[in-house]
């Protein structure tokens, strides 16, 4: 405190809060509305990815989805906690935080303690944790900014660290969730729409492989809905694949130069 | 990284590095005698440095600052509060600095304990607080805490700076300080107003016409920054000076002064936390000099990110 040490007066911000009435434009029978970023309802937003972000780190990576900004840190295989057992397999640990200006009110971002754990369980199963054995690789991410569907950028990205790093993978993890806003599902949705919705679903799977590691569905759906959604998630995710197997093959074309 | 042609390549190649490894003192020092450094710099220059401003757009003011590898990014966010009694018309600057797991194998979540045995002293939490009350010193001398007041003895700006370690490679404090110095001079403090409750409301686009009676700033405005504070980080070894060290030359030579200067030359701050080495009144005058011209360049590079800001 640079002003009076000792004091910490209670402030608030002065950013009109949310209202918890959905905006007209979210009608649940009016189909003709269009996304406040004016994309479509099955269109992505642009993603940008880039490996090697943090020199410090075994592997890294930065993704950037529209305002979601997010960065990973790979570490390891390093040694275990002393107080670990003994392990055949190697072990994964994984951390989500926040920055406490990545969200509109100051610090919300402590919210999100479960993204840790989920992070853990969508990445398991895609490395071959056999070739690590007695060590633990660190999996850190941390928000800089969010703007809507945060996890699965960060497990894409996470995913996309673990490659840098050189840890062994059946495949890329590529993860896409979807907002089910009334009778329409929106993909990739941006923090306004996900304060609104109905219903989420969040798929995180292998597209070379075709399997799935982590499905989650929350809210009120109907099985055709959640069918047609999972469609549009594996196919976006197979696009999204793609756009990180080019990043990595530019990032080892440029290193070899 | 191709295939080395010839075997007797790989061979030399692997002979350095595993030198540096065992005898780290040693390989530096046939650098120092050379007058040059392990990353081909002479010993009085700093590494290449960038400012990116507005990185963040949930925040009011953001910068993105660069020295070589090391990475800071601070971001301001303006909350309103009601000042003190002692105070009724200055505002607040609250300053935290954090390093996430994510900068540094040596951080690891949720055990911070740990850190204090493996990490030298530059970690540690005193350094932190050092740093942190540092940067208050500066920022206050900086920035005249009366245009952060919006009703006198009732509302007045809150600012929250937050300084994010992204990738700690040496000269933390250097890069923490320029991006904070940056982020201040990229802050736009928002347009608001007093509504019915007594409470401060951003002014929208939208209702910005029926409020405006009550206005109580009518428009965006920056902070004027009296004298901007700018500081270099110099190891100190046998009679070498070196400075912006890298992680690797902070943890080999121990010795580190931080000088602080403002941009009219006068020294803000000097720091010196012990160390092996007892330096010389000269040599803390030559870290005095090497700061007198980085704080040039540093200020340099700052005007030249700001005009970039005002061209978009």
């Amino acid at each position: 405190m640079a002003g009076k040490p000792g004091t910490t007066p209670t402030t608030y911000s002065p950013s009109p809060t949310t209202q918890k009435t959905r905006r007209p434009i979210f009608n649940e029978n009016d189909v003709d509305w269009v996304r406040p970023d004016g994309r479509g309802f099955h269109q992505c937003r642009p993603a940008f990815f880039r490996t090697g972000a943090v020199n410090a780190a075994s592997g890294s990576a930065y993704a950037e989805f529209g305002n979601t900004k997010v960065i990973v840190s790979v570490f390891g295989p390093r040694e275990s906690k002393k107080a670990m057992m003994y392990s055949d397999i190697g072990r994964l640990n994984c951390s989500v935080s926040y920055t406490t200006f990545a969200t509109p009110v100051r610090g919300q971002g402590s919210e999100h303690k479960d993204f840790s754990s989920m992070l853990h369980k969508s990445l398991e199963g895609a490395i071959i944790l056999e070739t690590f054995p007695k060590t633990t690789v660190d999996v850190f991410a941390l928000v800089l900014e969010s703007g809507g569907s945060d996890l699965p950028v960060v497990i894409s990205c996470a995913s996309l660290a673990l490659a840098d790093a050189g840890i062994l993978m059946h495949d890329l993890v590529a993860s896409v969730s979807l907002s089910c806003l009334g009778k329409n599902l929106v993909i990739d949705p941006i923090l306004e729409e996900e304060s609104y919705q109905d219903g989420a679903l969040l798929i995180t799977c292998m597209p070379s492989r075709y399997e799935v590691t982590q499905l989650t569905v929350t809210g009120e759906w109907s099985t055709p809905k959640i069918n047609e959604g999972m469609q549009l998630c594996l196919d976006a995710c197979s696009k999204l694949a793609k756009i990180m197997r080019s990043c990595l093959k530019e990032a080892t074309s440029t290193s070899q130069e | 990284m191709g295939l080395p042609d010839a075997p007797g390549d790989l061979s030399s190649e692997v002979d350095v590095d595993a030198f540096r490894r065992l005898f780290p003192l040693r390989f530096y020092e046939r650098h120092l005698t050379e007058s040059i450094r392990p990353d081909g710099r002479p010993l009085g220059r700093a590494r290449d440095t960038t400012i990116a401003l507005g990185a963040v757009a949930s925040a009011e003011g953001s910068a993105l600052a660069k020295i070589g590898s090391t990475t800071m990014l601070a971001a301001i966010k303006m909350e309103v509060m009601t000042p003190s009694m002692d105070s009724p018309d200055e505002g607040c600057i609250a300053i935290d600095f954090h390093m996430p797991p994510i900068c540094s194998p040596i951080v690891r979540p949720g055990r911070p304990a740990e850190i204090a045995p493996v990490v030298s002293k530059q970690l540690s939490d005193t350094y932190f607080k050092a740093l942190t009350s540092y940067m208050c010193c500066c920022s206050s001398g900086m920035i005249n805490l009366k245009e952060l007041s919006l009703v006198s003895g009732k509302a007045a700006w809150m600012a929250y700076l937050d300084i994010y370690c992204l990738d700690a490679d040496g000269a933390l404090f250097d890069a923490a300080l320029l991006s904070a110095v940056a982020a201040f001079s990229h802050l736009q403090i928002p347009a608001v107003s007093l509504n019915d409750d007594g409470k401060i409301v951003v002014v929208s686009e939208e209702n910005g016409g029926k409020l405006e009676k009550d206005a109580v700033n009518k428009e965006r405005m920056k902070l004027t920054l009296k004298s901007i504070p700018f500081s270099l980080t110099c190891v100190l070894h046998k009679n070498y000076i070196l400075a912006d060290p890298t992680a690797e030359e902070e943890s080999i030579m121990e010795t580190v002064v931080t000088v602080v200067l403002d941009s009219s030359s006068q020294l803000v701050s000097l720091y010196k936390p012990g160390g092996p080495v007892l330096a010389y009144t000269s040599a803390i005058q030559d870290c005095v000099a090497l700061t007198r011209q980085r704080m040039k360049e540093l200020q340099k590079i700052l005007d030249e990110a700001n005009s970039g800001m005002e061209v978009d």
